[in-house]
């Protein structure tokens, strides 16, 4: 499927209803986030904190979240193996029809040279989550420490508000659990065990996925983020849900 | 008499070795068309999904046959795949598809990664495509 049109054709609580004044302010951010206009403006790029820091040491110091969890992915590398996809099945236990993660495919035949590209999107643990506004039981909520987004499934009511809301399409309804399930950067099956890496991350042969503490500045995370050579990216910056996943390559 | 000609007309089709496609656990072959100077293959080891194209590199490009057989690929497909050594760092080193692609000779193999990478998806595609020309 084509990706833009993909992503054109979801819907969101802000799309549509947003004035064209602020709907212009938003792709200007984007503009800048995807690094068309790096110079100076790059602290934009962490979604997290005020503007008008000025270095990064300041702002790894505003990160809300200690370990500020988020995924950077190098979206050039990625070969569609899948592995990443089963690699979560097996380690969240995600059922044939639902997914945590998954491959985009974009195929541009009138594209010079390469024709095809790839792109692995999950669960973006925005900072400013649209799901979380729309769900009416509090079942998904951010969690104050680590800044994942989480499911309290026994809260679910399965109304699927939160599947609507979500910009990225991260969701989906887990008929075993009934309740929705969505990717929760492996806390319950690894985090939370003490293990350091996401089971996607570790299975990906291509180091398209890299995980770790954005507010950690010798993280490769941090380092990619925060450097000003290739341009760094988010999904959907309009919709001002201040995802923490970034997209680059190299 | 009937049974013998049966008999006698799939031991020759199958002496023949014209393959249209199959579809195994190693992966998918299948020929695009009879001038296509040989089959398009999609490896599924070590990774699921990679496509190497008889058409565009015979039929397209005019690439002889000796350009690669049988030094770098023998004719049997799939035969490399089950090489331990039939992985990234090999064609980097020069062997496989890195003895053209090189940076010089073609592009280098650690570049345009989804030009040969289909994927999971491309390999479903394919393999439709390949089912398709089975039942013809």
């Amino acid at each position: 499927m084509n990706w833009k049109e993909f992503f054109k054709n979801l819907k969101t609580e802000e799309q549509g209803c947003v004035p064209d004044e602020t709907r212009r302010e938003f792709l200007k951010i984007g503009l800048i986030i995807t690094g068309v206009a790096a110079g100076g403006s790059l602290l934009n790029v962490v979604s997290v904190v005020a503007e008008g820091l000025a270095t990064s040491e300041e702002l790894s110091k505003e990160y809300p979240y200690k370990p500020h969890y988020s995924m950077v992915f190098r979206v050039d590398r990625c070969i569609d193996c899948e592995r990443c996809v089963e690699a979560c099945r097996q380690t969240n236990n995600v059922p044939e029809y639902g997914w945590r993660t998954k491959i985009l495919e974009r195929v541009d035949t009138k594209a010079v040279d390469q024709q095809r590209q790839f792109m692995p999107i999950l669960c973006n643990h925005c900072n400013n989550p649209p799901c979380v506004r729309a769900c009416p039981t509090q079942a998904t909520y951010k969690d104050k420490q680590t800044g994942i987004v989480k499911m309290a499934s026994y809260k679910c009511i399965g109304c699927k508000s939160c599947m609507s809301a979500c910009p990225y399409d991260a969701r989906y309804f887990n008929e075993e659990k009934r309740a929705i399930d969505k990717c929760d950067f492996c806390w319950e099956s690894r985090l939370s065990k003490g293990m350091k890496n996401t089971a996607c991350a570790e299975a990906c042969p291509a180091g398209v996925r890299i995980f770790g503490d954005l507010s950690d500045p010798n993280s490769e995370v941090y380092k990619i983020v925060h450097q000003m050579g290739k341009a760094v990216w988010v999904l959907k910056p309009e919709t001002g849900a201040k995802p923490n996943v970034f997209y680059t390559i190299g | 008499m009937k049974r013998i000609i049966i008999l006698a007309s799939t031991l020759i089709l199958g002496l023949s070795g014209f393959v249209l496609s199959e579809i195994t656990e190693e992966g998918v072959k299948y020929q695009e068309s009879e001038e296509a100077g040989g089959l398009e293959i999609i490896y599924t080891k070590p990774v699921k999904g990679v496509l190497f194209s008889h058409k565009l590199h015979v039929k397209e490009l005019g690439l002889p046959c000796e350009s690669c057989h049988t030094a770098i690929f023998e004719m049997e497909a799939f035969k490399s795949q089950r090489n331990p050594d039939f992985i990234m760092d090999s064609l980097y080193k020069g062997k496989y598809c890195g003895a053209c692609h090189n940076g010089q000779t073609a592009f280098a193999s650690n570049t345009k990664c989804a030009t040969c990478h289909v994927g999971v998806k491309g390999l479903e595609r394919l393999k439709k495509k390949a089912q398709v020309l089975e039942k013809k």
